[in-house]
């Protein structure tokens, strides 16, 4: 194989996650009536605000190495909190400042201030405590969960400050501010993963702990650092839920969890660390986001769709794994 | 310094011995076990049914599934170890738990179904609305919605269900479609809204409005799914009125939307009522006494019982919730718990 060769096909496997939304769009928009429309794919992006931020914070944590199964969790506690804040019905508090913008600020403090604390206490009892991450999460998954639950007492708050679903319903070239938050978290993630010391090293640490720890890098202080990111960042995808659905109930977000480690599977991210890139992860939401849109559209069975989402992923990870086989073999 | 330890072991015994009668002084302890405590309904139930059940003398305690077949049959198994008065069951699934009301009633502890009905296997009494009755009630509300926009029964309907796995959301389906078949002029999209997760209505109604403009009515199988879905409606530019909605259960949330203009109708669930009854009947169902078929008026509601294959069943009417009877007290969606103490049955 001629290096120029050799150069294309690394080329095509690195991004092969964005042909393969190419492709999927491709063909969905041929066979799918109505599919092929700027509104659908503008749908699409919008769809994915939610979970491609979650996601974000879930990749940084296994490009670490690590683990966090609380996002879902985090992202409904910090929307019911911010619904609870600033909803006027059902259980909302309604609370309203003057001048009113200062709503915008206030919510998504509160949002991001909830997923740091949990993801700081998360970081402490995983890195400090050496407790295993997979349990720790898993019981911040529970425990988080149930505090949504405690705290609303199951009921729901709707009718969200309206300087606050501006985001939901302002649009800039055709798509929501909240998918150009997501969009905006996207290139900001990716560029502090590329381009900074911290993004190096946190992949490094995911690559091999111990080889990074005798480099002198502060292994420690980055999984700390990155368990409150995704905590953050979950407090956030929780905060753009708020928005998006104008309220908060007890059961918001739930199954997005699924959905966020597909979306990172697909985007390429290796679920032992070290390897994989937010821009592939981000490829992975709007994949994901398609297919559903699809289904949306098609006029399947209501109790088959669950079925045809399930195997349209498991088809997306299958390619993965094809495209790690050729890898290996240009090794 | 053991001798203390044991006087004081020895005291606490005797204490807890001495507060036993007075905790055993009511007619009992009832368990019910609720499928899942992140819907209105549930929760509202759970205080409904406390409160009923207090009036007419026994303790409740409940056990939330959490939307787990194999968690609500286990609780089944545990609470049957305790010999409560009796068991109210809110069943995940309706076929998963007819071993588990088996082995109940043969250890001698009476089943109450409250708002699922099983008909696969005899109860002691029965209390619903009907979920299929709902589905009956919102094809109704979809005739007239639809006459009054074009003349006639005909357009496209929008129903967004629930999670397609709860048999719940599938009778609602099967009972609204047996009755919207006699008008082939009418399209019914259906889609669902997994794990009944607001946001997945969003989505859904997003895509369905952008690919099927000319939708003229949405049906969410539960309220909060029609506020994700104005959500989407309103990001879409539309204004309340422009499609018309309606969802199913009569939570809070839905007599909000009502009341701003975006749900033209709500299916009301009584769940007031249904609680009710359930007190009311709760003496018979611990006695094992012979419960009567006929009508009974349930917090002002004509409400029937009848005898059938699976036990003594008492159906109480839904309602439909329009801007125009809204502020009935008596929906529970207003939070108005009745202030008149229930009856037991004699």
């Amino acid at each position: 194989m001629t290096p120029q060769t050799r150069r294309r096909v690394e080329f095509i496997l690195d991004n092969l996650v964005w042909f393969m939304l190419i492709f999927v769009l491709a063909v969905f928009s041929a066979f799918i009536p109505n599919y092929f429309q700027p509104a659908i794919f503008a749908n699409i992006i919008e769809a994915s605000s939610v979970l491609g931020v979650m996601s974000i914070g879930l990749a940084l944590v296994i490009l670490a190495g690590q683990m966090d199964l609380s996002v879902e969790s985090v992202a409904a506690l910090a929307a019911m909190g911010v619904g609870i804040l600033f909803c006027s019905a059902g259980i909302g508090l309604g609370i309203k400042l003057t001048p009113a913008w200062l709503a915008v600020p206030a919510s998504l403090l509160a949002a991001l201030g909830i997923g740091a604390i949990i993801g700081l206490f998360n970081g402490f009892l995983i890195v400090k405590a050496k407790m295993n991450a997979f349990i720790i999460t898993l019981a911040a998954y529970i425990w988080v969960r149930g505090l949504v639950v405690a705290i609303s007492g199951g009921r729901s708050a709707q009718d969200l400050d309206p300087a606050i679903r501006f985001f939901g319903i302002q649009r800039i070239l055709g798509l929501p501010l909240t998918a150009w938050i997501a969009i905006l978290c996207f290139v900001a993630f990716s560029f502090m993963m590329m381009k900074t010391p911290f993004g190096r090293h946190l992949k490094m640490i995911g690559g091999n702990e111990t080889a990074t720890h005798r480099a002198g890098i502060r292994v420690s202080r980055n999984l700390m650092i990155a368990f409150v990111l995704a905590g953050a960042t979950a407090g956030l995808a929780g905060w753009l839920l708020t928005v998006r659905t104008s309220g908060a109930t007890a059961n918001l977000g739930v199954g997005m969890l699924f959905n966020a480690f597909a979306a990172v599977v697909i985007g390429g991210v290796s679920l032992k660390g070290g390897v994989g890139s937010l821009p592939g992860v981000y490829a992975g939401v709007l994949l994901l986001s398609s297919i559903n849109t699809a289904i949306n559209l098609m006029g399947l069975p209501a109790n088959v769709t669950q079925v045809i989402h399930g195997l349209l992923v498991l088809a997306a990870v299958m390619l993965d794994t094809f495209k790690q086989t050729i890898r290996r073999s240009l090794a | 310094m053991h001798r203390r330890t044991f006087m004081a072991v020895m005291g606490a015994l005797a204490a807890s011995a001495a507060l036993k009668p007075a905790m055993a002084e009511g007619k009992g302890t009832v368990y019910y076990m609720v499928p899942t405590l992140l819907d209105e309904f549930q929760t509202g139930s759970v205080s409904a049914l406390e409160m009923f059940l207090k009036q007419v003398g026994y303790e409740m305690k409940t056990l939330n599934a959490d939307n787990k077949t194999e968690m609500q049959q286990s609780q089944m198994n545990d609470t049957i170890a305790l010999k409560p008065a009796a068991i109210i069951l809110a069943a995940v699934d309706f076929n998963a738990l007819k071993p588990s009301i088996e082995a109940a009633r043969a250890a001698g502890i009476p089943v109450v179904e409250f708002d699922r009905q099983i008909t696969s296997t005899p109860s002691d009494f029965t209390s619903v609305a009907g979920t299929v009755e709902i589905g009956y009630i919102a094809a109704e509300e979809t005739q007239k919605l639809l006459t009054a926009k074009h003349g006639a029964v005909k357009g496209k309907v929008l129903q967004v269900l629930g999670d397609p796995g709860d048999p719940y959301t599938l009778d609602i389906q099967k009972g609204f479609e047996e009755k919207m078949k006699a008008f082939p002029d009418v399209t019914i999209i259906s889609k669902p809204a997994m794990q009944w997760e607001a946001s997945n209505a969003g989505t859904i109604v997003a895509d369905a409005v952008v690919a099927n403009p000319d939708i003229d009515l949405i049906f969410s199988h539960a309220a909060h799914l029609s506020v994700a879905a104005v959500a989407s409606l309103e990001a879409a530019g539309k204004k309340p009125g422009d499609v018309m909605m309606m969802s199913s259960n009569g939570a809070p949330v839905g007599l909000d939307l009502i009341r701003k203009g975006w749900l033209n109708v709500e299916v009301e669930q009584p769940l007031y009522a249904q609680a009710a009854a359930v007190a009311m009947f709760m003496d018979k169902i611990v006695n094992k006494q012979e419960i009567k078929a006929g009508e009974y008026d349930v917090l002002g509601l004509k409400s029937t019982v009848t005898i059938e294959a699976w036990g003594p069943n008492i159906k109480i009417p839904g309602a439909a919730i329009t801007k125009d009877n809204i502020d009935n007290p008596s929906f529970w969606g207003n939070l108005k718990p009745p202030t008149d103490t229930i009856k037991a049955v004699e």
